[in-house]
């Protein structure tokens, strides 16, 4: 009855509720306590565009907002400050790969290396490379990729070390730094050929000194020619001047 | 560095093995590992007539591994752009089809 005297109402006021929009479903509720169980079509469609996040991130894609300061343990610390002593005072440095040699041979070979006064020092990857990245040694860095050993001196002993590492064959030398300069391992052969730095002075000395001994000699050919002359002219004049003094001698002889 | 302890590296038909490097350059990670694996004491227990040398260059050329077997087949491997498994592996499956054969005909 309300419901037909709405509708003669609003008819009256000409607004007819239509059908459509005024449509109520009377079905089961729509917020329910437990989870409504979901339309099997709706099922399907929720599986079908279900979030997959990506696993990996792409490189650079989303830099990290704060920088990381990686803060170095104590131990690195002092093993850097080790390294650096290390670069202060010795005068070569050979960087050697060792492939996997046994503690007999590597006995053997420091032992070889102390008589000559080397010394070998094992010094981790990491170490090395953060403190050459800061120093004037970064070319170095890259020989520093797997198991290396340095071998260092105090006094440049390279053609000692050379030897002694053609003994063990599994010992690889990759390059050094003697004298400050960065030498490729050709350049450590070239180098212990040099001749010692006394005959290199001498060599240099006589050279420079070759144009001036060159004009001395020149200027002093003519008297030096002419006195050598003069004297073989004496020599042989005083010759025949001798040879008649046995004579007269024998004449003496035969007139006594 | 990784290491490969599934499988050791056994060198009963190599005659020589022959790498060729450049330690300045950036691409010789691989090669080294795959020298460093050839080279250990396990490897050369397993054949002491196999021969493995090693060349350092400095003129920026790409690390080459050249392996000589017993029958005279040769291996070359160009480590500048593969990694020292791969490297290994090809090795590996080399050897052990060598060993193999060997096997079969004894």
């Amino acid at each position: 009855m309300a419901a037909t005297l709405c509708g003669t109402l609003l008819a009256k006021s000409g607004w007819l509720p239509l059908t459509q929009c005024g449509r109520v479903r009377h079905m089961s509720k729509s917020v329910t306590r437990h989870k409504r169980p979901m339309h099997i079509i709706k099922q399907k469609l929720m599986a079908v565009t279900e979030y997959i996040p990506p696993k990996r991130l792409a490189a650079g894609a989303y830099p990290s907002q704060n920088k990381k300061v990686e803060v170095e343990s104590g131990l690195v610390l002092l093993l850097k400050k080790e390294v650096k002593k290390v670069f202060q005072d010795c005068k070569m440095i050979a960087v050697v790969q060792n492939n996997a040699s046994n503690s007999e041979d590597m006995l053997t070979l420091r032992h070889r290396l102390h008589k000559h006064s080397l010394t070998v020092k094992f010094f981790p990857n990491q170490v090395m490379r953060s403190f050459l990245k800061d120093s004037e040694f970064c070319n170095m860095a890259p020989l520093f990729i797997g198991s290396t050993v340095l071998i260092i001196s105090t006094q440049g002993k390279v053609k000692e070390m050379l030897s002694t590492l053609r003994g063990s064959p599994q010992m690889v030398l990759l390059g050094a730094c003697v004298d400050g300069t960065l030498l490729s391992a050709q350049g450590v052969q070239h180098y212990s050929k040099l001749p010692s730095v006394s005959v290199v002075q001498g060599e240099l000395v006589s050279g420079l000194t070759l144009l001036s001994s060159r004009t001395a000699s020149l200027l002093q050919h003519h008297p030096a020619r002419l006195s050598a002359l003069l004297q073989q002219y004496v020599s042989q004049q005083g010759a025949p001047a001798a040879e008649p003094r046995p004579q007269e001698s024998e004449g003496v002889a035969a007139q006594s | 560095m990784a290491a490969s302890s599934k499988s050791s590296v056994v060198l009963k038909a190599v005659k020589q093995v022959m790498v060729q490097m450049c330690p300045f350059e950036s691409n010789v990670r691989s090669t080294r590992e795959f020298l460093f694996m050839v080279g250990s004491e396990k490897a050369r227990a397993t054949n002491m007539n196999c021969e493995v040398s090693t060349v350092v260059k400095h003129d920026k050329s790409e690390p080459v591994v050249d392996v000589t077997f017993t029958d005279g087949e040769r291996l070359v491997m160009k480590g500048a752009k593969l990694t020292g498994q791969e490297m290994l592996q090809a090795f590996q499956s080399r050897c052990l089809a060598k060993d193999t054969q060997a096997k079969a005909k004894k």
